[in-house]
């Protein structure tokens, strides 16, 4: 098998174009890729359908969790096509469980949802990597694996796309009465066991999808790992002086690997995975190029008997590298955070004492200004403040002392005579008019501070008569009805009140025994 | 009803005139009152569950004010003008405002008589007692503007000739309160000139069902049938009771509430812009016309707080920002009222 045949024009290409060198080497051998894939697959699902009929998600889980061993299948069958040593389907297939050994477990379990699989497959499969190894290589190739994910997501957004497209098709096909929703929904409406086919159809589908994508997508990470390797370690280059060796024949050989392998590019890129640098598959095929154990290597002193040795030539590069146009240097400057990080670090530029001074006068102004607008604002709309305020208020001046001047008259009961009913009496005579006052008051402060009625300055009589009827009192209701008439007529009709009405009233006040000094607070 | 009008009213409808010189001021009152109680209940048949807004009209009948009643369609405004009408028995027209109404369509125009040759004045359906103003803000400002002299004057100029409009004269307008489309909201200027702003409401529970018991057992389609109502007032009789209304007793007390109640609407948190001097006017003529319609011989501060929400709340403007909450003028009032000390000697 040699390298020179190889199937595909290897050379550097950005990540992208990898990738769709990927979908055309999967075109080209679409037939055996497609074929194994399913002969290999669709076997393994109907067994576990008919395992598990009765646990159709189950089994398409299972399906799904075993895709990272299928996929060795196509990939070997990649990598032997590169070179031109395309298996048949036969042989693909027997070699699937030879190629399953390695770190299957792995693969399955804790690198199952690494998502530059594809990219990392062909490590383990073609380069038999394990354990620290891998993981160098792994850091030397995958620091660019980022395409690799995204191939993978884009990848399960196909997948169902591809999926749900074949069901929706199956659905347009069925017969317009069968499709009819109705039907449909009687099969829904039957219990589970009775549409388990519906799921294992849909499970079939899926491992359709998986027939069609899978190969695209192993052939996919199979040449973003071939691009990655030709970036490191100059593939291309390789295979060009391969195809030169087999043109010039075995003589140049020495001259070729003096003139070409041994050039800083590759090798400075592929340093400490040169050992290992080919797959597997090849590195034991006779026209393979490892370096030997014995080679001196590039560091090693040469031209010893030259005038100018390697050594001093190697420093003489090195000098001329390090000088200009080769070595620029470039200041720039740029934002940063810098205190935190560095707290011992001075001041670029040291504030002098009175900036200091003044900034925190500047401060100190700066939060009077936001006090001052703030107070501004609020005498502004003091009103507004001051009515809503009031409004929330409400509620709890029902419970709060009562006041002793209301209505423009004294109601507070220490400003009320003793005995009102003999005080009233003694008025009625001289001035009818102070002596109904005086009632009203009486009233008013019994009702206050007895009777705790949330009497305020802008109820007029009319509406204390109506708080009245709330007390459910009607002794009480009809007295304050017939002194609130006398009053009103008086007061706003000018009508004296007739004189039999005084004593009327003062009986009644006594009957009813109200005395707004009492202080047990308890009316009858 | 019939004991009521064996009093002085129908049977001998003289008697309601006044004759200062041998009645004295106290029956006259009283007669006056029993007039004005027989003619509210005498509307109560015909408009059934809006007694307030019967009160109300009533009230600006006596004081001699106009009145906008505002409500949605259907709750009987025309109807209540149309039962005023016939208990009034004074001249009843009704203008139907439209978009295209013009100013000569309210008050009237000059027209050309082929026969004599001259032009004839032709009066507008202004010239009447009772003017039922249907939707006024249907029509356009132009129009809308037509009614200010007439409702503050009395009078229309016609062709450079004022003419004045027989008394009683009262408009009633009705308007709907949504904003709906091609409506003209009126201007300040009158809305200032309409004394009360009636909001009229959805009866209650019983009386709505009493309504539509009687509805349905009338011959008429959907519509309360007004001819049964009996004309107790004649158009002369309006002066006196307003005369009547006007001298009702009030003392200086209540007359500074009104004022008092008026002032604390021009700084009013809450308010734009307050009433006017003529909100005081009002205020104290309506006070009288309810006092009169209580029966009592003269004003209390209770009478001028229950009319002042429909004096005042179409003459404030009520602050952007208590819009935006989503407050109404109703509401600000009656806060208003609730901090404004009542009189008390």
């Amino acid at each position: 098998m040699p390298l020179s045949d190889a199937a595909v024009a290897v050379r550097p290409r950005s990540p992208w174009e990898a990738v769709d060198l990927g979908v055309r080497l999967a075109q080209r051998h679409a037939g055996l890729l497609l074929a194994s894939w399913a002969l290999l697959t669709v076997p393994l699902l109907a067994v576990f359908s008919l395992l598990l009929w009765r646990y159709p998600s189950v089994a398409l889980l299972l399906f799904w969790w075993l895709k990272p061993a299928f996929e060795r299948l196509p990939l070997h069958i990649l990598s032997r096509a590169l070179f031109g040593a395309t298996p048949t389907l036969g042989q693909a297939l027997r070699a699937w469980p030879g190629l399953l050994r390695g770190e299957l477990l792995a693969s399955l379990t804790w690198r199952r949802f690494s998502l530059s699989r594809s990219f990392t497959l062909p490590l383990l499969q073609l380069e038999n990597l394990r354990g620290q190894a891998r993981r160098q290589r792994l850091d030397a190739l995958g620091r660019r694996s980022g395409v690799a994910r995204w191939l993978t997501l884009l990848g399960i957004h196909i997948e169902l796309l591809l999926w749900t497209g074949l069901l929706v098709l199956i659905y347009l096909l069925l017969p317009t009465d069968f499709a009819s929703e109705s039907s449909w929904l009687a099969l829904l409406l039957r219990p589970p066991e009775e549409w388990l086919w519906l799921e294992h159809l849909s499970n079939a589908c899926y491992a359709l999808v998986l027939v069609v994508w899978e190969p695209i997508y192993v052939a996919c990470g199979f040449s973003l790992y071939l691009n990655r390797r030709s970036e490191l370690e100059a593939w291309d280059l390789e295979l060009a002086f391969r195809r030169l060796l087999e043109r010039l024949g075995q003589a140049s050989l020495v001259l070729l690997l003096s003139l070409g392998l041994w050039l800083p590019h590759g090798a400075v890129l592929a340093q400490e995975t040169e050992q290992t640098a080919m797959p597997v598959s090849l590195a034991g095929s006779a026209t393979c190029l490892l370096p030997s154990e014995d080679n001196p290597g590039p560091q090693a002193p040469r031209l010893t008997h030259q005038p100018l040795d390697s050594q001093q030539a190697r420093r003489e590069i090195q000098a001329l590298l390090a000088a200009p146009p080769f070595h620029r240097v470039e200041e720039r400057i740029d934002w940063g955070w810098s205190a935190a990080d560095e707290p011992d670090a001075p001041p670029l530029i040291r504030t002098p004492a009175w900036l200091q001074g003044a900034t925190a006068v500047i401060e100190v102004l700066l939060w009077a200004l936001l006090v001052a607008g703030l107070a501004l604002l609020a005498w502004r709309y003091r009103d507004w403040l001051r009515l809503f305020a009031v409004r929330g208020q409400t509620a709890r001046e029902a419970d709060a002392a009562p006041p002793a001047q209301l209505f423009g008259l004294a109601v507070d009961p220490r400003s009320l005579p003793d005995d009102l009913p003999a005080s009233v009496e003694q008025l009625w005579a001289v001035d009818p008019r102070a002596a109904l006052a005086l009632l009203y008051r009486g009233l008013l402060s019994h009702l206050l501070h007895q009777r705790r009625l949330p009497l305020r300055a802008a109820h007029t009589e009319g509406e204390v008569l109506v708080l009245l009827q709330g007390l459910d009192d009607p002794a009480l209701d009809a007295f304050a009805r017939r002194l609130l008439d006398a009053w009103q007529a008086l007061a706003y009709g000018s009508r004296p009140p007739p004189a039999e009405l005084g004593p009327e009233l003062c009986d009644a006040w006594r009957q009813l025994g109200l005395n707004s000094r009492a202080q047990a607070g308890v009316a009858p | 009803m019939s004991e009521e009008s064996s009093l002085p009213l129908d049977g001998e409808p003289a008697a309601a005139t006044p004759q200062p010189a041998t009645e004295t001021a106290a029956s006259q009152l009283q007669r006056a009152t029993q007039l004005v109680q027989a003619l509210r209940e005498e509307l109560g048949k015909a408009l059934i569950g809006q007694q307030t807004v019967i009160d109300d009209v009533l009230c600006a009948l006596l004081a001699g004010g106009h009145v906008l009643i505002e409500g949605v369609p259907g709750l009987g405004k025309t109807l209540l003008v149309r039962a005023l009408a016939r208990c009034f028995g004074g001249q009843f027209a009704r203008i139907q405002f439209t978009p295209d109404l013009m100013p000569s369509d309210v008050t009237g125009h000059a027209v050309y008589d082929l026969a004599s040759e001259q032009f004839k004045l032709r009066r507008g359906p202004v010239f009447t007692n009772l003017l039922l103003a249907d939707e006024i803000n249907r029509a356009p400002a132009k129009t809308q503007a037509a009614l200010l002299e007439v409702m503050q004057e009395r009078q229309v100029t016609l062709e450079g000739n004022a003419l004045a409009v027989p008394r009683p004269f009262m408009v009633l307008a009705t308007q709907n309160p949504i904003d709906q489309e091609g409506t003209y909201p009126l201007p300040e200027a009158e809305l200032d000139r309409f004394m009360l702003k009636l909001r009229m409401d959805y009866p209650a529970h019983a009386e709505e069902l009493e309504l539509v018991r009687q509805v349905t057992r009338s011959a008429r389609s959907d519509m309360l049938e007004v001819t049964a109502l009996r004309p107790l007032l004649r158009e002369r009789d309006v002066p006196v009771l307003q005369k009547i209304c006007a001298e009702l007793p009030i003392d200086a007390q209540v007359l500074d509430y009104a004022v008092r109640l008026v002032r604390a609407t021009r700084d009013w948190p809450g308010l734009v812009f307050g009433a006017g001097p003529r909100a005081s006017i009002a205020l104290v003529r309506c006070a009288r016309a309810r006092a009169l319609l209580r029966g009592g011989e003269f004003v209390t501060p209770d009478d001028l707080k229950a009319c002042a929400p429909a004096v005042l709340r179409h003459r404030v403007r009520l602050a952007p920002e208590l819009e935006i909450e989503g407050q109404d003028v109703d509401r600000v009032l009656a806060q208003l009222l609730d901090q404004v000390a009542a009189p008390r000697s």
